[in-house]
């Protein structure tokens, strides 16, 4: 790896917990900027390591992450916040704390450590619940909610940081479908309308083909395919990552691909055995 | 919410007077003003009485109150369990082995380390404690697990301890162990005061960590918190006030855990809030256990913390009660 990586990526990075052995090994990624990039892959295959690690929750055992050309080890912990915001996957708030509440922590690292709260930070907070259709619920307790809500307003929650990459660890999973469309929606936005960094894991590959401007397939901790979805979501590229077979077709709106599972079409159903 | 303070201020205030008025020998309103204000006509003994005895007795009970109620909040943030108190920490275990040490063998080290000693015990113990659950980071469980171990051995020491030493001594051992203010001068008013005020002071302008730390680890990391260090600092301030409040009167169960929670039922959940309110709460409940704990059964004083329990436990469940539906 000679090239300068401009915005984020990992080179050659190894990720993993305790004694377990390394979730993912000697994996290089470049995140493109001011995209909408979906990780693919099945349970267990190091999508959210590899989201926390591009975070900066996990430091690598080997390899670094990269942000605009420098390894984020370099950066303080607030630094990096102000640039890369990440939204956990099932994160729960504690009872009684209200969306408010919650959407202020976002503020965290643009304040200093005995700073008062800012108009500048009340603004990002507002705009996070408008953006967010939150408004409305600012002074509800968070568990008072329903999953598309709370879903909602965690996702406020990010924005408030407005960190120009956003990584979402299964933003749309627990949501029904119309909840998905708004997430979805609104990530497009973010990414067309202000220029923002967008990575999630998504499991629904019609959803990530329609929305997503970059996919990356991954199994066992590898990457198998990435690049635009209509030349990813092949069937050989989900046979090998998913190990289901599919037929590709094309969407009469968007003509993006659309995966459809082949009747008897699971052969072989746990594609790491 | 100001409404809120301004209840719990008056309350404490008034509760303050009757520590003062109330006794075995019962005071009136004026003349306690003017022992207080120094006038010249109040005879000497009722002087002492309040300015000497009740005084410092009422003013330590607020803040050996308040030093727990923080305290008992930071855990209950830091941790992310209503479950947790200072006593979690194994600060009451650690605290007590000392004081059997120090009492029971009496003779060898002077008692006028009681103090000193306590106060080294409780931060031992949760230094020890952090020093077993670090792996390159902690987390709440390993913590309140390792606390819970660690505890259960220290108070097994202080038993064992406690079985072959003398009676009588034994018994005053176990007197102080169920915290009491019957000690109370202002030496450890002064004392208290120098160690909780600068952690009190530190804790609340920062109780936006607290905030953070409490939505747990992932999410506080992912807003750019350094969240080992924070608990590594919000612990030690914990330490510190529950350990000097054990130091001055000993282990006072309950507060540390209840405090906390009807702060939170009054205040909320922002720590800005939640610290000033845990710390009022819980020098009213001293302070209210230690006057009921002086006129229960005169002449003789129960020690604080037995009250503590008793009047704290059927409030705590009322208001559980109140919020079931919440």
């Amino acid at each position: 790896m000679t090239e300068r990586l401009y915005g984020l990526g990992m080179r050659d990075a190894t990720l993993g917990y305790g004694r377990g052995g390394p979730v993912i090994e000697d994996l290089s990624l470049t995140i493109p900027s001011r995209r909408f990039t979906a990780l693919l892959g099945p349970n267990g295959c190091g999508k959210s390591t590899i989201l926390h690690g591009l975070a900066g929750l996990h430091t690598p055992q080997c390899g670094e992450v990269v942000l605009d050309g420098k390894s984020i080890r370099a950066l303080g912990t607030k630094a990096l916040a102000r640039r890369v915001g990440l939204l956990a996957q099932t994160a729960s708030a504690p009872d009684g704390l209200t969306v408010g509440e919650l959407v202020r922590q976002g503020r965290y690292p643009h304040r200093p450590v005995f700073g008062a709260w800012s108009g500048a930070d009340e603004d990002a907070v507002e705009s996070a619940l408008r953006r967010t259709s939150m408004t409305g619920y600012r002074d509800r307790p968070v568990d008072s909610l329903s999953g598309g809500q709370r879903q909602r307003a965690w996702i406020a929650m990010t924005l408030a940081q407005q960190s120009d990459i956003l990584l979402l660890d299964e933003p749309t999973t627990y949501l029904d479908l119309a909840h998905q469309i708004d997430v979805l929606g609104l990530m497009r936005r973010l990414v067309d309308q202000e220029g923002a960094t967008v990575v999630a894991v998504l499991h629904d590959l019609v959803q990530a083909a329609r929305y997503a401007d970059h996919l990356v397939l991954i199994r066992g901790g590898r990457i198998v395919a990435q690049g635009a979805p209509i030349s990813v979501l092949t069937p050989e590229n989900v046979k090998a990552v998913f190990g289901v077979d599919v037929v590709i077709l094309s969407d009469p709106d968007s003509a993006a691909p659309i995966c459809l599972p082949r009747c008897n079409g699971a052969a072989t159903s746990n594609p790491q055995a | 919410m100001i409404r809120v303070f301004l209840v719990l201020l008056a309350l404490l205030a008034v509760f303050f007077v009757l520590a003062l008025a109330l006794g075995d020998q019962r005071l009136p309103f004026s003349v306690v003003l003017g022992a207080l204000l120094g006038a010249g006509e109040t005879p000497g003994h009722v002087q002492t009485i309040v300015t000497g005895l009740r005084l410092p007795r009422a003013t330590l009970a607020i803040l050996v109150g308040a030093a727990l109620g923080v305290a008992g909040a930071i855990c209950q943030a830091v941790l992310r369990n209503p479950l947790a108190e200072p006593g979690l920490l194994g600060i009451n275990a650690g605290a007590a082995l000392a004081a059997m040490m120090i009492i029971v063998q009496a003779g060898t080290v002077p008692e006028s380390l009681l103090p000193l000693a306590t106060f080294a015990g409780a931060v031992t113990m949760i230094a020890v404690i952090f020093g077993f659950a670090w792996r390159g980071g902690t987390t709440s469980l390993r913590i309140i697990l390792i606390g819970v171990g660690l505890s259960a051995m220290a108070g097994a020491g202080a038993s064992f301890i406690a079985t072959f030493g003398e009676i009588a001594l034994v018994q005053r051992a176990m007197v102080w162990l169920a915290g009491s203010l019957q000690d109370s001068r202002w030496i450890k008013v002064q004392t208290l005061l120098i160690w909780a005020s600068p952690v009190f002071l530190m804790i609340w302008m920062a109780a936006r960590e607290l905030d953070l730390i409490a939505l747990g680890d992932t999410v506080a990391r992912g807003r750019g918190q350094q969240v080992d260090l924070q608990r590594v600092l919000m612990m030690l301030a914990c330490a510190v006030l529950a350990g000097a409040s054990v130091a001055a009167a000993g282990p006072i169960a309950f507060v540390g855990l209840a405090a906390p929670h009807m702060a939170r039922a009054l205040a909320g959940r922002r720590h800005v809030a939640l610290i000033p309110a845990a710390a009022l709460i819980g020098a009213l409940i001293v302070l209210v256990a230690d006057l009921a704990a002086r006129r229960a059964m005169p002449p003789l004083q129960l020690p604080v913390g037995v009250v503590t329990a008793l009047l704290g436990a059927p409030f705590f469940g009322y208001l559980l009660w109140k919020k079931r539906y919440d």
